[in-house]
């Protein structure tokens, strides 16, 4: 070899080492790494029953598991688009590089997933790899249901193939150059698809293990509330950290105390998932009520409390943005207080004080009160003026309780006007929306 | 599903079978035949089904009624017989605040809880408690000029 040769040769020796480095680094762990125990393949696993359905619906016909599977991943608000036929698609997912349209996945020949065997749906949801061999975008979370095992996921098809079959073709996407070369998610998936099915943890509790499949294989809990790498994908450094998602902020789930979970009792979390709301902490409403709504809520008890377990053992990540502790509650008369935004004042007072109090604490439920919430405490008031656009609306056992969307009656200015005040009044610092910045949070909501 | 409900209503016990998600305004006109408190946007938008909870002004059309269990309700037909009701419905008459009416039982009812709590506003108060009980006719600023003279208790 000559003396060029060899300078070549290791320059692009290096460059690969650097290339693959690069690689890892951006990758980070996996999202059950942090549990550091001794994994064992699912098959080996003797100590309980992780995957699959709670003991109550061991007996059930194959079609019925597979609902509570689907419920469980929370298919249903992402393949359905507002107001039309459930599972059938076409809600638009709006990112910085263009808009992504859900797909059909109702048993139509034509439009649908009528087609699809058992490799293919296996290949869509385990692989990202559509039917025709296309790749599918991580939108879809497979990066998450990879975890799923076969028998799972093939439940979940057999219940999607007992639905009726809804003829609806989905509007193409509208993604902008290099994001529309489907091609170029062969190389992201090789990077950040993990692929591989879930393995339990020894050292864990069978609670816990149940826990996690049902955190990351189904629920997919970080598509939302984990930060994104470089790549777009998961950075489980930061695991539970909190991140924006269309235009909706999922709040740190970690264990820390001051803005995670970790003063968040038992009964609060399990009060928070399966309805909706805890005392004290607020209500879920955007990405997150719609996750009650169509999936915690339909939860086993026994499956609330493993992933009530699970988020116990999540590392503690902080939230630098958000202040220690949460306000307490304001003063009951309107002069006292924060009042340094006039105009978001006389909005509230027309529009938010008769059922949010002065004070913050709501007259009409414990649901609408707003002291000790995450979303009036978080300086950036995404969540405040996210609702205010699009009001909320919750299902509780005793019947439900709604907001206005109040999107098409007040200008940007005067939600972020009204945003500024609730957050200073209620909130330990005030935002500083501007109306382009309510214009920025109304296009990234998916609709 | 209909559940068995007791409230206290005007001081009296009224027990009937409603579903616990059901708002109080619908209880009251439809159910127990109050009719003074009226239904305007049904989203706590208007304030024309304003009544008090443990003296509070509070809407009735977005509160379901599994939420005023043991709480003290008083409605239009009864805020008379507290001092601030009294005086505003003089105030009322007397500054010929009524127009067509309609959304005089929230209004009257929001003042009476305004001077209940705060017995001599000024007109930031009157706003901060007025501003969610809207008037089509335009009474707004006779509805000023009568929640100051029921404050001070002099005729103009």
């Amino acid at each position: 070899m000559s003396g060029k040769m060899r300078i070549l040769t290791s320059l692009i020796v290096i460059a690969l080492v650097v290339a693959a480095l690069g690689v890892w680094i951006i990758r980070g762990p996996g999202p059950l790494d942090f549990a550091g125990g001794t994994k064992v393949a699912l098959a080996d696993y003797r100590a309980g029953k992780p995957t699959g359905v709670p003991a109550k619906l061991e007996k059930a016909s194959l079609v019925e598991r597979g609902e509570y599977l689907a419920k469980a991943a929370d298919c249903m608000v992402c393949h359905t688009k507002p107001g039309e036929k459930d599972y059938a698609g076409g809600l638009a997912f709006k990112l910085p590089f263009g808009t992504l349209y859900s797909t059909n996945i109702t048993p139509d020949k034509d439009t649908g997933i009528g087609n699809y065997s058992d490799q293919d749906f296996l290949g869509a949801v385990q692989h990202g790899k559509r039917r025709d061999g296309a790749r599918l975008y991580p939108a879809m979370p497979y990066t998450s249901y990879t975890f799923m095992t076969d028998e799972d996921v093939l439940a979940v098809k057999a219940y999607l193939f007992s639905l009726p079959a809804v003829r609806a073709e989905a509007p193409e996407n509208t993604l902008s150059f290099p994001f529309n070369q489907r091609w170029a998610m062969i190389v992201w998936s090789a990077v950040f698809n993990p692929d591989t099915r879930f393995a339990p943890d020894t050292s864990k509790s069978p609670e816990w293990n149940r826990g996690a499949y049902l955190a990351e294989a189904l629920a997919h809990c970080g598509e939302c509330h984990t930060p994104r790498n470089l790549g777009f994908a998961l950075d489980n450094r930061r695991k539970f950290g909190g991140a924006i998602t269309a235009g909706w902020r999922a709040f740190n789930v970690s264990s820390e105390r001051a803005t995670g979970l970790g003063n968040w009792s038992d009964a609060d979390l399990v009060s928070y998932l399966s309805l909706g709301h805890a005392p004290g902490h607020g209500s879920a409403s955007g990405p997150m009520g719609e996750a009650v709504d169509h999936s915690f809520s339909q939860f086993a008890p026994e499956d609330i409390s493993s992933i009530v377990a699970y988020l116990r053992s999540v590392p503690p990540q902080p939230s630098p943005d958000l202040p220690a502790t949460t306000a307490p509650v304001a003063p009951a008369s309107h002069k006292d207080g924060v009042t340094a935004d006039a105009r978001g004042k006389k909005v509230f007072a027309s529009a938010c004080a008769s059922c949010h109090g002065w004070s913050g604490e709501s007259p009409v439920s414990p649901m609408a009160t707003l002291t000790g919430t995450w979303a009036v405490n978080d300086p950036a008031a995404t969540n405040v003026a996210q609702i205010v656009i699009s009001g909320t609306k919750r299902h509780t056992p005793d019947g439900a309780l709604s907001m206005p969307a109040f999107g098409n009656a007040y200008t940007d200015d005067e939600i972020a006007a009204v945003a500024n005040y609730v957050t200073g009044r209620f909130g330990t610092k005030g935002s500083k929306l501007t109306a382009k910045d309510v214009a920025e949070l109304r296009e990234q909501t998916a609709e | 599903m209909h559940m068995a409900t007791t409230l206290t209503i005007n001081g009296e016990t009224k027990s009937f079978d409603a579903p616990p998600d059901m708002p109080l305004l619908w209880v009251l006109r439809d159910i127990l035949g109050m009719t003074g408190t009226k239904f305007g946007c049904g989203i706590a938008q208007c304030g024309a089904c304003t009544v008090h909870v443990d003296g509070k002004a509070v809407r009735s059309c977005v509160l379901p009624v599994s939420a005023v269990a043991n709480r003290v309700i008083t409605t239009i037909e009864h805020v008379g017989t507290t001092p601030a009701g009294a005086k505003v419905q003089k105030a009322w008459l007397e500054a010929e605040v009524v127009q067509c009416g309609y959304c005089q039982s929230g209004q009257i009812m929001s003042a009476a809880a305004l001077l209940a709590a705060t017995p001599n506003p000024d007109d930031s108060d009157i706003d901060a408690a007025m501003a969610g009980n809207i008037c089509r006719c335009g009474t707004y600023v006779r509805i000023r000029e009568a929640i100051k003279q029921a404050a001070n208790g002099r005729q103009s």
